[in-house]
């Protein structure tokens, strides 16, 4: 049982914790640490109103 | 007006929306007045009327299966067709598919409903359906997947807004979740019935993996992308961090698939596996904060919109119910609070906290922004909404608390011993004393259901309306043309 | 710059974050559910646990068509309270030839992981029919049906088999059924022979005459055979608490 060394439970809460920290870390500082990256990515947050111009523009094409 | 309708029609694939958009809402009637007759069963037995079709054992899947996958799906397969199309600013992509996803899952809920009155039943909570049921939810979810990564694909926008992320994460993990919880061996081709390739440990290692991850999946991250686009949208503003967006979403991904070993605590499953749930319970926490705080904060700005628009004001008790049960859920997987909620009704407190609280809540505000622009009309009543809402939330408040103090006291009651160390009570004490908690939950269901027909009866009259305006339009356009 | 590379492709690629997603949500499963197929002390190795007879198994299939696992529990956890009530707490052991498990999630009623040979026959048949009768606080609904349906055992072989598939040593031939003889006894291998199903549901419930009507065999025989065995299997005098502690 010797591969199995991490399911022991006394390993189990340190290696889980390990794991998820490191992960976080590697994400938050792929997303923090660019500021070109971070000004391109809340860009993004407009998404979801670009629609609405092309409503407009949809609108004003038929209209026109 | 009715060109620009028509270039509107043909930009955008709205007739798909608008059928899933009215079956969310029968389900939802149906759903929950299932729901409401096996909470009353619990109450008064004599319902069940010793007719096996109606009683609680089969009655019970009926309404989980109606509210989860009929209510909750259908509201799921319309708003992620209306945001993936609006987001991506091009129309679905899968032809003869998109129809067949719709009757494909219609289907799917009425069988399931239909075969689980008749008995057929595979035996694992909220995944009852049977073989044959499981294998066209497969196909379904399949033509899904297509639909959703096609439209992906032929966007645009060069990037992809974030609520497609999590829509496209749920529909992968209950891919993933659906086909390995429902591995079984048929008794025969012809046969409905069919015996879990697991057993045991490992088979309850599975149901609740598939079980939690239900939860996680559909009723938490699509939601999610629910959340993620119509808050938003209906406040007028975009959300608060997209960074903080990106980490809910990778680190909800990541670790809700963790947790679902804490439903076994202090069972037959080997301690490590429990522990590890309840650690990575614990950490879902954070991303789950994360996320409501993003919410609430994106809706920050339009506070005095609250006062006269009930739909934000869903939008807002959604993300405070998220914020309590995603508190609640990690506090119930400490091991020694399970202890005491486990096999009570507090679980069933905290489920319906999240199901009604979280996900109808969402779903309404959100049904309540995509209705009126499907139909091109304004509300038939905004002060029917306002109803809907104190209707809603009075009943979500009654069952959850009706649920705390019967689940605790179960709990409690179990547990105690007298002064010579003997139980303190039968288990029927305990069943006696639940009385009146069941009778003030299905009146909380009761408050619930009549706000779901209010709902219902406001979407009806506003279709009406659209439809009625759009064919006088029509008119008068042919009258210009003539 | 490479940095700069890789996040661009996450978010304007489809395929790039379907895979990455598919990654991230694949790892909790596999890390939590793989090791229980391939480690040995999962399930202890104790004594007495068989697969259930087919009148038992039949009575199990009725025992899931009626949804009972949504009020009763089969797992009693290892505290004092639940071994007064309901007796030693559930091994892993015990429920290895469920398919599928049935130790459920609520105690609407009480835990019945070890209900068999607590109460009589009559006592079942009259608390399947009518509960409130028995215990005038159940909330638990009739079941008269079961009385008066008769048991279907038609596809009963087809029903081993299927089981015999997914692992449940039924024997379907004769190296099968000696295996079952050293690892069961005579007695039980018999009763596991696929080939002899339906003649030995007949011989048991004729001989255990669980409804208390001789008349013919109907669907609460086999409930309350099935009931009567839970639990029953292993023999816990035999037992040091000491050899069951490192499965936990």
């Amino acid at each position: 049982m010797e591969w199995a060394w991490w399911s022991q439970a006394a390993n189990l809460k340190t290696l889980g914790l390990l794991i998820f920290f490191v992960t976080f870390c590697l994400i938050v500082l792929w997303l923090y640490s660019n500021k070109d990256r971070s000004a391109r990515l809340e860009e993004q947050k407009n998404i979801p109103f670009l629609d609405e111009e092309r409503d407009q523009e949809a609108k004003d094409k038929s209209n026109g | 007006m009715s060109e620009s309708h028509a270039a509107l029609a043909e930009q955008y694939d709205y007739d798909i929306i608008k059928k899933f958009s009215i079956m969310a809402i029968v389900w939802a009637v149906v759903g929950m007045a299932a729901g409401v007759y096996i909470a009353s069963e619990l109450t008064w037995p004599f319902l069940n009327f010793d007719i096996p079709y109606l009683t609680f054992g089969r009655f019970r899947p009926v309404h989980t299966g109606a509210v989860i996958f009929g209510f909750g799906g259908s509201a799921l397969f319309a708003t992620s067709y209306y945001v993936v199309q609006r987001t991506c600013q091009t129309r679905l992509w899968g032809g003869g598919l998109i129809p067949f996803t719709f009757w494909g899952w219609q289907a799917i809920i009425v069988l399931a409903a239909v075969s689980y009155v008749l008995g057929f039943s595979q035996g694992r909570e909220y995944a009852e359906m049977e073989w044959p049921i499981d294998l066209l939810i497969e196909v379904v979810w399949v033509a899904y997947l297509a639909i959703f990564v096609g439209t992906l694909m032929k966007r645009k926008q060069p990037h992809i807004y974030v609520a497609n992320w999590f829509y496209l994460g749920f529909i992968l993990a209950t891919a993933l979740l659906h086909t390995f919880n429902n591995l079984a061996v048929p008794i025969g081709l012809f046969s409905m019935k069919s015996y879990s390739l697991f057993s045991g440990t490992q088979d309850a290692m599975v149901q609740w993996w598939y079980g939690h991850n239900a939860v996680g999946f559909f009723l938490t991250a699509a939601f999610l992308g629910m959340m993620y686009y119509f808050v938003p949208k209906h406040a007028g503003r975009p959300v608060y961090s997209y960074r903080l967006s990106i980490v809910h979403f990778w680190a909800l991904s990541f670790m809700y698939m963790w947790v679902g070993t804490h439903h076994l605590h202090w069972t037959a499953l080997p301690d490590w596996a429990s522990t590890l749930g309840a650690t990575f319970s614990i950490m879902l926490l954070l991303p789950s904060w994360g996320g409501m705080i993003n919410g609430i904060m994106t809706l920050s700005g339009a506070w005095d919109k609250l006062r006269n628009d009930y739909v934000m004001r869903f939008l807002i008790v959604a993300l405070s119910f998220y914020g309590m049960s995603t508190f609640e859920g990690p506090l119930m997987s400490l091991k020694d609070v399970n202890a005491l909620s486990h096999y009570t009704d507090w679980t069933v407190g905290h489920v319906h906290s999240g199901a009604l609280g979280w996900v109808a809540m969402i779903s309404f505000g959100s049904l309540y922004h995509m209705v009126p622009d499907l139909w091109r009309t304004k509300m038939h009543s905004d002060r029917l909404v306002g109803v809907h809402f104190w209707l809603a939330t009075i009943g979500v408040l009654l069952y959850i608390t009706a649920m705390w103090i019967s689940g605790i006291s179960q709990g409690l009651m179990w547990r105690a011993f007298d002064d010579y160390g003997n139980l303190q009570y039968s288990f029927v004490e305990s069943v006696a004393a639940m009385h009146p908690f069941y009778m003030m939950r299905a009146i909380g269901g009761v408050f619930f259901l009549t706000g779901m027909c209010v709902m219902a009866y406001n979407i009806y009259m506003t279709i009406r309306q659209g439809v009625r305006q759009a064919d006088a339009a029509t008119q008068t356009a042919a009258v210009a043309a003539a | 710059m490479l940095k700069n590379i890789k996040s661009e492709i996450l978010e304007t690629n489809v395929g790039v974050l379907l895979v990455a997603t598919m990654i991230a949500i694949s790892i909790g499963g596999m890390v939590e559910i793989a090791p229980l197929f391939l480690m040995k002390d999962t399930v202890e190795k104790v004594e007495g646990v068989r697969p259930y007879t087919p009148l038992e198994l039949r009575g199990r299939d009725i025992y899931i068509r009626e949804g009972c696992y949504l009020c009763h529990s089969q797992m009693i956890r290892p505290f004092r309270d639940e071994q007064l009530r309901y007796g030693h707490y559930s091994l892993a052991a015990e429920s290895k030839y469920d398919h599928p498990f049935q130790w459920g999630s609520k105690r609407t009623g009480p835990d019945l992981a070890r209900v068999g040979a607590k109460y009589s026959n009559e006592w079942h048949v009259q608390h399947l029919i009518a509960p409130r009768s028995v215990v005038p606080e159940s909330v638990m609904p009739n079941y008269p049906w079961l009385l008066t349906t008769p048991l279907d055992y038609s596809d009963l072989q087809d029903r081993l088999r299927a089981l015999r598939i997914t692992g449940v040593p039924y024997s379907a031939s004769q190296v099968e059924y000696e295996q079952n003889v050293k690892q069961f006894g005579a007695a039980t291998a018999k009763e596991l022979d696929i080939a002899q199903a339906q003649k030995n549901l007949i011989a048991q419930a004729e001989a255990g005459n669980y409804d208390g009507d001789h008349s013919g065999i109907s669907e609460m025989d086999a409930l309350v055979a099935y009931l009567q065995v839970l639990g029953t299997m292993v023999d816990f005098s035999k037992i040091k608490p000491e050899d069951l502690v490192k499965y936990r």
